[in-house]
């Protein structure tokens, strides 16, 4: 189809679609006041049952478990595609020079940025292991703290460059993050299946609402996910920064 | 229960290849190389036998899995389920069983990745087998995304441009298919309050008619429909299983994409098994698409020269005929549906292998251009002929079964869908037919300009050894062809629990839903004997001639051949443009496919 | 009438996230649009989610018992943001190749599976 043909089309579905929607949305429960029985159960129960405050977490870890271990293992499988998709036409050595797009000025960093970047990577980083720490009681959990912890480590690479970034970031180690994080929670999981208790079930003790360590399995789990998600986020970080490395010569695309 | 069966190793056939899957990542580096193979069909078989045994122990009641041991208290659903019924289990299964086959097929195909290919596929298989088994809406929905980024990684593993670009359209519809249908399990959210496929089966049985509810199920079949590649939806799948490696297209063939239907089954006979609104459209529409589906299909595989693209129009074609069977919603239906979803899977399956054969060996996948190339090894060519027969409706194995139930149930409930299922069948059986009489026999030259092949040229790995190729597609048409009679009872066992999901779960103390009874349900029952009979013959016959007339076209007069050129000709171009590849047309179909939906809510 | 708003407004990103991919002439722009539609589930959600003066599930800081807004969907969203996370890194991934291969972004002008 040219173009317009295609834009005639969406639009003239759009045009048919538009009463539908309009009706559904004036038959939507009432924004806000509506019932919400599942939440409500959970956020009633929740601190009784398990000692913990953050019930988001608790959704997560516990009541629908088993969700984020398909997520965990969603995240290893994008990784794993990125790794075949950009290492697999680029190969692995880690010893060439790193690229410029043609045309880009290399404008040197000031030492501003350099500093800075120094300064705020470990705090970032110590920042997002805090996150990790704290997902059972304040809003926080491996997910958002993993993410942190990765994309702190982004400033060396905005500060120092990309040289002294990839000596910092080893792809072994951070595989081995990421195949142990997932893994760790999948065996977590496997754990009370041992003792013939249905997976996932949480079998630790809960420990005292409000502690840093309530929560019982849920901070296994909570850790497998911190380790999974900061090492895939890294792995992709590496991966896509990869592509900025030189061609060596003779073996371009 | 057999010691394998054990109800509390419900988990296992999902939780082992994964957990495999993250050992074998960690230690990829350090593994021989061909260990993370050896590894990788251990685990396959496993579950596959974990599976076959679940479903063949199961008795009239579901194995109801409560995952952390958070059971339903005071009515209120909390945590997640699986349902194991004979239905999910054989598929599982048969997903375990396809995955062997192709790891073997694939043996010592990938070796310069560590064991990545590897850890997708058996990622790819737990996202399928969750999907089977699992009762609740929004675990399904993450068993599909951990399947769907699984197959999308595995699609672009050649990294040639065709591949990319085949990947990158795939990601993008399916992904869209996958918001559509988190947005209907919101609106599901907002109206029911619940996940669990019962505790909403409930919330509907109270407000059918909401237009919400409708909109709902409009949103979750579209997604689903999008992973079933029906009619407006389907120029996806052409492009994505032409560039996926050739043991991966096994796969995508032979079962995720009629998962979709599956999928769909489920929402209609068990989520939305109480609202009569969404029954009526789904089977105006469902038949309709399906229909359309087949024939169109059926087609555009004759009008290919690319054998996997050929072979991946042809499981389009076959998807529409099994949804012709899901849109009469009753048990006989339904059992076509899995008989046929089976049989074909199966013979999808070798077909694409023999097609990785010819490519690994031949180098290339034109059909005009490698006329004649296999004939040194001509028994292949018998079982790409035998599979073509079996594609175009010889009456044999399980795909007679399905075949018969399929058109038993379409005749009983309206005529349209049994033409559609003959000549999908023909369509598609007379150009694998035709291949392998190009390829193996030599017959069918073509003169001058077409010889050209269009596409960039394809290969794979070509020092494989024949027998690891051979032998999984030998077994998977063997398995296909064998009478399977014995399997009839299973099968409507599997879809009486199918079909009445709903009433057969009352998991939650309180009002049983009470499943809908069509008028549909009783008149299914009743078959038309003369079309079980004669009707496979027909489209075997058919299939015959129309591969004749294509192969000896050189020998026909040439006024006659420029006469049908002139009068197919431009129809041949309209639809190759429909298909071609490019990511904007196939969203605006997409919109199409909401609008079709939006005006059968209002006026069905 | 704030509520039709919320829900008007998840159809709006749906469509227009559409309108994006479809006329898109440039897969990074349309990835950016993939996005788009995804926000709308992430508006959906977490709106159904909501209520009028009810704090967070969080019973750090008020006990138990204090109204709250559904922390099931809010798990849901997180789920959903990961799907995105991922989807995108592999279409990412999948653009840049692809711009290697044939030092092109523009969908309309790669055209290789053109029959």
């Amino acid at each position: 189809m040219t173009p317009r043909a295609r834009l005639l089309v969406f639009i003239g579905a759009c045009a048919c679609v538009l009463p539908a929607a309009v009706d559904v949305v004036m038959h939507m429960p009432a924004f806000g006041v509506h019932p919400l029985p599942y939440g409500d159960a959970v956020n009633r129960l929740g601190t009784a049952e398990r000692h913990v405050t953050n019930m988001v977490s608790l959704v997560n870890f516990d009541v629908r478990g088993f969700d984020t271990l398909g997520e965990e293992f969603m995240l290893l499988c994008a990784v794993t595609g990125v790794t075949i998709l950009l290492r697999g036409a680029r190969g692995e050595q880690p010893t060439a020079e790193p690229g410029y797009a043609p045309g880009r000025p290399d404008v040197r960093r000031s030492a501003a940025v350099t500093a800075i970047g120094r300064v705020f990577a470990p705090l970032i980083v110590l920042f997002g292991f805090y996150v990790v720490l704290h997902a059972m009681t304040t809003p926080g959990g491996g997910f958002q703290g993993g993410v942190i912890m990765a994309s702190g480590c982004l400033l060396i690479w905005m500060g120092d460059g990309y040289r002294s970034w990839r000596q910092m970031m080893r792809t072994e180690i951070l595989d081995a993050a990421e195949g142990f994080g997932a893994s760790l929670y999948a065996a977590a999981g496997l754990a009370p299946m041992v003792l013939g208790l249905p997976f996932l079930t949480n079998i630790l003790p809960f420990g005292q609402p409000k502690d840093l360590l309530s929560g019982g399995l849920m901070l296994v789990l909570n850790a497998g996910v911190g380790f999974a998600v900061a090492g895939g986020f890294g792995v992709l970080f590496v991966e896509f920064l990869e592509e900025t490395r030189a061609v060596p010569l003779g073996g371009g695309e | 229960m057999s010691v394998w069966g054990l109800p509390g190793l419900v988990p296992l056939p999902v939780v082992l290849p994964l957990v495999v899957a993250g050992v074998l990542l960690a230690f990829s580096k350090l593994l021989p190389a061909r260990l993370p193979d050896a590894i990788a069909v251990l685990t396959t078989v496993t579950v596959s036998g974990l599976c076959a045994d679940f479903a063949l122990h199961i008795g009239d009641q579901p194995l109801v899995y409560w995952f952390g041991g958070w059971t339903p208290r005071d009515g209120q659903v909390l945590g997640i389920s699986f349902a194991v019924d004979p239905a999910g289990a054989i598929l599982g299964a048969f997903s375990g069983l396809l995955f062997t086959c192709s790891l073997i097929f694939a043996w010592g195909y990938y070796d310069e990745v560590h064991a990545h290919f590897h850890v997708l596929m058996l990622l790819f298989m737990a996202g399928m087998v969750g999907f089977c088994l699992t009762h609740d809406l929004f675990n399904m929905f993450v068993w599909f995304e951990v399947m769907s980024v699984a197959a999308f990684a595995l699609t672009g593993y050649a990294l040639r441009s065709s591949s990319l670009v085949g990947a990158l359209n795939f990601t993008v519809i399916n992904t869209i298919g996958s918001y559509l249908i988190l947005a209907g399990i919101g609106l599901l959210y907002a109206q029911g309050g619940a996940l669990d496929f019962s505790a909403l089966a409930q919330a509907v049985a109270k407000t059918p008619a909401d237009p919400v509810l409708t909109a709902a199920f409009a949103l979750v079949a579209m997604g689903f429909l999008i992973k079933a590649a029906q009619v407006p939806f389907q120029p996806w799948l052409a492009d994505a299983h032409a560039v996926a490696p050739s043991p991966v297209s096994v796969i995508f063939s032979g079962i995720m994409v009629p998962l979709g239907l599956f999928g769909l089954a489920r929402m209609v006979c068990d989520v939305f098994a109480a609202s009569p609104e969404v029954h009526r459209v789904a089977t105006t529409l469902l038949l309709g698409m399906g229909a359309l589906t087949a024939v169109l299909g059926g087609v555009m595989a004759l009008i290919q020269r690319h054998i996997k693209r050929l072979l991946a129009f042809s499981t389009i074609s076959h998807t529409g005929i099994m949804m012709i069977g899901l849109a009469s919603l009753n048990r006989v239906g339904l059992a076509g549906l899995l008989a046929y979803l089976i049989g074909h899977g199966l013979v999808k399956a070798s077909l694409f292998m023999v097609a990785g054969i010819i490519e690994a060996r031949c180098v290339g996948t034109d059909e005009i251009g490698l006329r004649g190339a296999g004939r040194p090894f001509w028994a292949v060519g018998i079982v790409m002929a035998v599979g073509a027969l079996m594609l175009a409706g010889l009456p044999l194995g399980l795909m007679k079964i399905g075949s018969e139930q399929i058109v038993g149930a379409a005749h009983a409930f309206r005529q349209g869908g049994t033409g559609a299922v003959l000549i999908g069948a023909a369509c598609t059986g007379a150009a694998v037919l035709r291949v392998a009489g190009r390829v193996f026999g030599g017959f069918g030259p073509v003169p001058g300009e077409e010889k050209r092949a269009p596409t960039e040229q394809e290969r794979e790995k070509a020092d494989r050894p024949l027998s690891l190729m051979l032998a999984p597609t030998l077994l998977l048409l063997m398995l296909a062809v064998l009478p399977a009679e014995s399997g009839r009872a299973f099968l409507d066992h599997a879809a009486t629990m199918l079909r009445h999901a709903s009433d057969v779960r009352d998991l939650v103390p309180g009002s049983a839903t009470g499943g809908l009874a069509s008028p549909s349900a009783r008149r299914g029952e009743l078959a038309a004997p003369v079309m079980r009979t004669i009707g496979p013959w027909i489209s075997v016959g058919l299939a015959i001639v129309i591969a004749v007339y294509h192969l000896g076209r050189s020998r026909i007069q040439p006024a006659i051949n420029k006469g049908v050129d002139r009068v197919l000709g431009p129809w041949v171009e309209v639809l190759q443009g429909l298909h071609g590849g490019l990511i904007g047309d196939y969203v605006a179909w997409v919109v199409v496919g909401l609008a079709v939906f939006a005006v059968t809510c209002a006026f069905a | 009438m704030t509520g039709m708003l919320c829900w008007a407004t998840v159809a709006w990103l749906l469509g227009i996230g559409l309108y994006g991919i479809v006329t898109s002439r440039n897969y990074v722009h349309l990835v950016g649009c993939l996005s788009v539609v995804q926000a709308s589930t992430y508006l959906l959600l977490l709106g159904i989610g909501y209520r009028w003066q009810a704090g967070p599930p969080i019973f750090y800081d008020h006990p138990p018992g204090t109204p709250a807004v559904d922390p099931v969907v809010q798990a849901l969203v997180l789920t959903d943001i990961v799907i995105g996370a991922t989807v995108t890194a592999l279409l990412l991934a999948l653009v840049l190749r692809l711009h290697k291969r044939t030092g092109s972004l523009d969908a309309g002008s790669i055209r290789p599976l053109s029959r």
